[in-house]
């Protein structure tokens, strides 16, 4: 899956670029509107990662001239702007989704995953790992065929921790996804221990292995058993 | 009391002393007359009977008799000069004590000395006059009052107005808003110059703050880019092979960036907030955001052991952005049950007026009042930044919502009193 991402910082777009090849994305950075206007019309990219504030633009115009053009790609905003400014003030419009800077790399990740999802309806609506099924459409997650009952925000943890496995979770990255940017809410982080632990219970219960481990003091990660 | 109401006063007691003045001067000047024409008359008698004496006739005329007496005086008897006697007396022909004159002259006769004595009572304005002196002032007083009143008004809406458009043009100014103060041409000097003042305080007041709106939203924004680049080094560094000392101490560096990302990203909202400006019609469905909002927070309640208890009125719009009235419900809600206490309960009631949220906890370290400002925590012990609150009463501001917060017996109460609670029915 190629992706384009059209961030001035270079320091920045090298990380995620960084972070994106090594989940297996082909990722093509641009730093300036006009690079990234002459890219977007030479190829083509399933998902275009943009940027709002470019040093020879406003990443809003690209969007509005990608989308007259017809351009099918995906395109996720990446801003420092306030997600209320989205609300607001319609910035997003023509977007697919938005993600306010600074995000965790994960987050990025799965906001990609689960709209190139959505955009291919029919094709495959089950996420797997290992043993655990779960399915996107009617959001049931089962263990061994074995049907889990999972609140909301556990299954919404389930699935983050699928799209992200092998990968360390921050407490703050979770939270951040469970609840939302808006909270001035910093011992959320507390809740999440609350919630993984339930759906580690749950998981195992349900006779499935615990896939989960616990970096302390920093976060989560979901990971195959060592073979 | 209005600027022309206090002249009108002024004058109406300045009017009173001149005129109450003038009476008394009136009053004194037409005594003194009448007793001078009076005196006047007398000397004319005593000037009669003098030619009388001189033509012979040795007696006073009987029809002069009560008034006049003369006779002769014996030589070397003093000094005879000629006296004006003025006091009060009984007179019988007026059956009253009134003023009488009395005048004596000397006149030599023939080598006699004579001493011809007339008297004649005065009437004095004091008995007469005086009623009809009061009302004609009283009237005179009046009638100018009631001109001075009509005129002032008049004259003050006439000199005064460019002054009154002055005054609603500092009314109706905000410091927010684009474009300059708008005030009236005038010709009076006084308030030409009052304008000019105000237009070029209010420009130098606008311009400073659009400076440090401009950079208190930059700064913070600016720094956005530059923490999301150092969290996703950090995150990518973390995901690689490191010693648990390093991962300790990397662990500690993320988390204090996440904490200076919330701050930066709580300022440049609030930045945001100042100089947002509410659209006219957005109506927030409180009796469906709020349920949400519990629910949204339940399991975050539970955890806590926290026993919430709802009542919640049908129907209650109130003037708020849905998304503005979402954050300031969060900022809520997530304080009601971060500074509540295990096993506490939440209390939340919303009703056509107001919307009322009580949770149990500890009481506050800090005043009451301060709570609403920024970086004000009402327990340290709390890892929060303490915004949440100052956002929540921006908010609040902007469409006019009051908001206030009490803590008592062991209650925390945040209170919203809806601006207008007269909602037209949806």
């Amino acid at each position: 899956m190629k992706i384009l991402l059209v961030e001035d910082h270079a320091e920045l777009a090298r990380s995620i670029a960084g972070y994106l090849g090594q989940e297996h994305y082909i990722c093509e950075v641009a730093s300036t509107f006009d690079e990234a206007r002459e890219k977007l019309a030479l190829f083509s990219y399933d998902v275009v990662l943009l940027d709002i504030m470019l040093p020879d633009g406003n990443g809003i115009n690209l969007l509005k001239l990608l989308r007259k053009e017809g351009v099918e790609s995906t395109v996720i905003i990446i801003s420092a702007q306030n997600a209320l400014d989205f609300k607001l003030t319609g910035l997003s419009e023509g977007a697919d989704d938005y993600i306010t800077k600074p995000f965790p790399l994960p987050e990025l990740h799965a906001r990609i995953k689960a709209i190139m999802r959505r955009r291919s309806a029919h094709k495959n609506n089950v996420l797997t790992f290992q043993d655990i099924t779960a399915d996107l459409e009617s959001m049931e997650c089962r263990v061994k065929g074995k049907l889990l009952n999972l609140t909301r925000k556990e299954t919404n943890l389930l699935l983050y921790f699928i799209n992200n496995k092998g990968r360390m979770l921050t407490r703050q990255a979770i939270a951040a996804h469970l609840w939302g940017d808006y909270t001035d809410n910093l011992d959320s982080v507390d809740f999440v221990y609350q919630h993984v632990k339930n759906l580690r219970k749950k998981i195992t219960d349900a006779g499935g292995k615990d896939y989960i481990s616990t970096v302390y003091g920093f976060g989560y990660k979901l990971s195959a058993p060592d073979q | 009391m209005k600027l022309n109401y206090r002249y009108t006063l002024a004058y109406a007691v300045l009017t009173f002393f001149v005129l109450s003045l003038g009476f008394a001067i009136v009053y004194s000047a037409l005594s003194r007359s009448v007793t001078q024409a009076t005196i006047g008359k007398l000397e004319n008698i005593n000037e009669l009977v003098t030619s009388q004496l001189r033509r012979g006739l040795a007696t006073v005329p009987d029809s002069l008799r009560p008034y006049v007496q003369a006779s002769p005086v014996a030589a070397g008897a003093g000094p005879h000069r000629r006296t004006v006697v003025v006091q009060p007396e009984w007179e019988a022909a007026l059956q009253a004590r009134v003023a009488v004159v009395r005048l004596t002259t000397y006149p030599v006769v023939g080598g006699q000395l004579y001493r011809v004595a007339s008297r004649a009572a005065v009437v004095e304005p004091r008995d007469a006059y005086l009623t009809g002196l009061v009302l004609v002032f009283a009237w005179t007083f009046v009638f100018l009052l009631a001109l001075v009143v009509i005129l002032s008004e008049l004259i003050s809406w006439r000199i005064l107005r460019p002054f009154n458009a002055t005054l609603h043009g500092i009314q109706q100014f905000e410091l927010s808003q684009p474009q300059a103060i708008a005030l009236p041409e005038t010709h009076t000097a006084e308030f030409r110059e009052l304008n000019d003042f105000l237009v070029k305080m209010t420009g130098r007041a606008q311009s400073d703050y659009r400076g440090l709106k401009e950079f208190s939203e930059n700064a913070s924004h600016e720094l956005q880019t530059p923490i999301a680049s150092i969290k996703a080094k950090l995150e990518l560094l973390i995901d690689s092979e490191l010693s648990e000392q390093q991962l300790r101490t990397l662990t500690t560096m993320h988390d204090e960036l996440e904490r200076l990302a919330k701050i930066n990203q709580a300022l440049t909202l609030l930045a945001k907030l100042e100089h947002f400006e509410p659209g006219p019609e957005a109506l927030a469905n409180l009796s469906q955001l709020v349920p949400a909002t519990e629910a949204a927070f339940a399991d975050l309640a539970e955890m806590k052991g926290l026993a919430t208890t709802q009542r919640i009125a049908p129907g209650v719009r109130v003037p708020l952005d849905a998304s503005l009235a979402q954050l300031l419900l969060n900022n809520l809600f997530s304080n009601a049950i971060r500074h509540n206490v295990p096993g506490g309960k939440i209390d939340v009631s919303l009703s056509e007026t107001e919307l009322l949220l009580a949770n149990t906890g500890l009481a506050p370290s800090a005043p009451v009042d301060e709570l609403f400002g920024r970086f004000k925590k009402g327990n340290a012990a709390l890892d929060s930044i303490g915004i949440g609150l100052a956002i929540v009463k921006r908010i609040s501001e902007l469409y006019g919502h009051r908001i206030n917060y009490d803590y008592a017996n062991g209650w925390h109460r945040v209170r919203m009193i809806f601006a207008d609670s007269k909602l037209p029915a949806v």
